[in-house]
């Protein structure tokens, strides 16, 4: 346990890191290269090319059309999981709190906004999590094209949301041990985090963070390219 | 991808009719297969990235006309695609290269090729998954690589390959000679004498004139009334001496596009621009041929396949329907007095962008015109789509499957008269209608106009029309 704790908190987040920005920057350097001579575009195409495109990756207007049941499930999930990766920056620094207090909200204030949000959150990501799972079983032409990766990234992505939502509901976690976490990994001098929910939280989403660029989560990123190519005027 | 997602359904009744395999083409080795597969790496852009981003979502089986026919496994969009999704994967990726079936990556089966034909001819790449796909895939662009290679290796459906070669060895898809067509014209100016009492020319092979008009063949040798309707848009507009047909290049149909070829589909467009470029024209005037005016200004414009062109491309709908806007022509609408809907051709709406044109001209001359729903870049397939309506042996698959929802749709209009600026799609509505014993007539725009359009102040003078 000592040791997969140390893997996980003083070695892991450097293989993560180098993996993530290699694997998405190779995959930005290739799309960008590769040539495209003919135009696909689809009309109706947005007046703005990045307008359009900012308006499929933050909303899905496009899936909206096409399937209004997914697009609540989706959307929910993305949107709110986005939220959640903003609400973890107050797990690796104090800044942000330091800078809502400076604007004269006090800790417990902080706190309670803090449980309110994230634990809305929680229960939002862990519930449309479910639903697109049990989508993903119960409609035929998605369980017809579903396999071994879409199911291992969504139970990934649950067991993720799970340990997590267990720390916002369960005993009191401390921040603190964290932010020194933090400095002391970019000081390269890690010092680990001494809570077991929290080390196993942090491998499976650092798993998760290293499998994007080599699977099908690269979504997350090639939207833009693959809707930029569409949506040209 | 399993073995088992190989797999077909089983509620489909559809025999696929066997390809014959022209044994001067390209082995059919496993090697040369996979080497066409890396080639993706190579471009386009497209189709290397959706080689990957797929969510696997489903929407786009939701949205597909094949799909809507019939749910079986092998109609699924993403099952189609997986094809060669899954071989590249297993090459190109490096989750496939390291965890192979794990993540969705198999090898190339030894005569999976011959399967593959059925896959690929079952999709009517009319891009619809696209519009709906909340990552932009469209699914056309891989069943376009699945035929390329299926053509490379001469297995491409008989009837496509023969209109490819009569295309490439006479100019026009029909195969008629240049003495054919000008008696064809000779016949059309004589119908127009009729209507109208007047000589309204088709200026044939003129050379320094502003306008090429270039239909497709079939609006010169079958529906003949959209070249006669052209023929008086700019006969009111006193433009009979600024256009032009060649008796050699008259038809825009490209089927390079249809069997995945490339160089066929450039081998075949290159004599229209050198047509073009002799006779001297200003315009590129493209005719109601929705895949032919897509070659001429999404493909090879863009690309720069001959370089920078002297000459502008636009449509003729474009044009008839700018000048119906600043009130240069009339219409006797009571000239069509039945209902009439528009069908968008998929190459025309979703891929061109030409929608509200062939409205504007309809709703000039027709008395009662209707939308279907829904439409313009939602617009479902006629079923026939990606050279399928050329396909007479899958005519069972066209019919029931691919082609039912569009019937649904045109039902509910009511109309009497579908219009489709496409000549595929018009085949394909037009044998819609005599499988569902539908008594709605299928024709083009510019049909509608040439029986409305005021010639001297007076429309066509003729009692009936057949479709």
């Amino acid at each position: 346990m000592e040791v997969f704790a140390f893997f996980v908190g003083g070695i892991l987040p450097y293989i993560t890191v180098v993996l993530f920005i290699f694997g998405m920057g190779y995959r930005f350097y290739v799309w960008a290269k590769t040539p495209q001579p003919g135009r696909m575009t689809l009309f109706p195409a947005p007046d703005s090319l990045a307008g359009g495109v900012l308006a499929e990756s933050l909303f899905f207007p496009s899936l909206f059309k096409g399937d209004k049941i997914l697009w609540l499930f989706a959307w929910i999930f993305h949107a709110t999981l986005a939220l959640v990766f903003l609400g973890h920056i107050r797990v690796f620094t104090a800044l942000i709190d330091r800078m809502l207090l400076a604007f004269g909200m006090n800790p417990e204030g902080i706190d309670v906004m803090s449980a309110t949000a994230g634990g809305v959150a929680g229960v939002l990501l862990l519930t449309t999590g479910l639903l697109l799972l049990v989508r993903r079983i119960s409609v035929r032409r998605v369980r017809d094209i579903s396999g071994i990766p879409d199911f291992s990234v969504m139970i990934l992505l649950i067991a993720i949301i799970v340990t997590g939502d267990l720390m916002r509901f369960g005993t009191h976690f401390d921040l603190e041990q964290t932010r020194v976490w933090t400095v002391s990994l970019l000081t390269f001098s890690p010092i680990v985090p001494p809570n077991g929910g929290f080390i196993l939280h942090a491998f499976l989403a650092m798993i998760l963070i290293i499998y994007i660029p080599y699977s099908k989560i690269l979504h997350f990123g090639g939207i833009f390219f693959t809707q930029a190519l569409v949506r040209r005027r | 991808m399993s073995e088992e997602t190989m797999q077909s359904g089983t509620n489909s009744g559809t025999t696929f009719p066997k390809m014959t395999r022209e044994t001067q083409k390209a082995p059919l080795d496993p090697e040369s297969i996979i080497k066409a597969i890396r080639a993706i790496d190579d471009g386009p852009k497209v189709l290397k990235l959706y080689m990957e981003m797929c969510a696997r979502c489903g929407t786009c089986a939701a949205q597909c006309p094949v799909y809507f026919g019939d749910s079986a496994r092998k109609y699924n969009p993403v099952e189609r695609s997986d094809l060669i999704r899954s071989i590249y994967k297993k090459y190109c990726t490096t989750s496939g290269k390291l965890l192979g079936g794990l993540v969705g990556a198999r090898d190339y089966r030894e005569g999976e090729l011959e399967e593959w034909a059925e896959h690929f001819y079952t999709c009517t790449g009319c891009r619809r998954c696209a519009s709906f796909c909340p990552m932009g895939i469209d699914n056309s662009v891989i069943t376009r690589k699945g035929r390329a290679i299926l053509d490379a290796a001469g297995i491409t459906p008989e009837t496509m390959s023969k209109v490819v070669q009569i295309s490439l060895d006479t100019g026009n898809t029909d195969g008629a000679t240049p003495e054919a067509f000008r008696a064809a014209i000779d016949f059309l100016e004589e119908e127009m004498k009729d209507e109208h009492g007047i000589d309204i020319k088709i200026p044939v092979d003129c050379e320094g004139v502003e306008y090429f008009y270039v239909p497709p063949s079939g609006d010169v040798l079958v529906n003949p009334e959209a070249t006669t309707g052209v023929a008086k848009v700019f006969f009111v507009l006193g433009m009979q001496d600024k256009w032009t047909m060649s008796s050699r290049y008259f038809d825009g149909a490209n089927y390079g596009l249809f069997t995945g070829s490339d160089a066929d589909m450039k081998a075949d467009n290159k004599p229209y621009i050198e047509e073009a470029k002799r006779l001297g024209c200003k315009v590129l005037f493209m005719g109601e041929c929705g895949h032919a005016y897509r070659i001429m200004k999404m493909i090879m414009e863009p690309a720069k396949w001959w370089g920078d062109l002297p000459f502008k491309i636009i449509n003729c709908m474009e044009f008839t329907a700018e000048k119906i806007k600043s009130g240069k022509l009339q219409f006797d609408k009571s000239k069509n007095p039945q209902p009439v809907t528009y069908h968008d051709p998929c190459n025309f709406g979703r891929s061109c962008n030409i929608v509200d044109e062939p409205r504007i001209i309809l709703e000039a001359s027709c008395q009662d015109f209707r939308e279907m729903f829904p439409n313009r870049g939602e617009n479902w397939c006629c079923g026939g789509g990606g050279g399928l309506s050329a396909m007479d042996d899958i005519i069972d698959f066209r019919m029931n499957i691919a082609g039912k929802k569009k019937m649904e749709q045109i039902r509910a209009t009511g109309a009497k008269y579908v219009a489709a600026a496409c000549s595929n799609c018009k085949r394909q509505l037009s044998q819609l209608m005599e499988h569902y014993k539908e008594d709605i007539a299928v024709g083009g725009v510019h049909d509608m106009l040439s029986r409305a359009i005021l010639v001297n102040g007076k429309a066509a003078d003729r009692v009936s029309y057949e479709a």
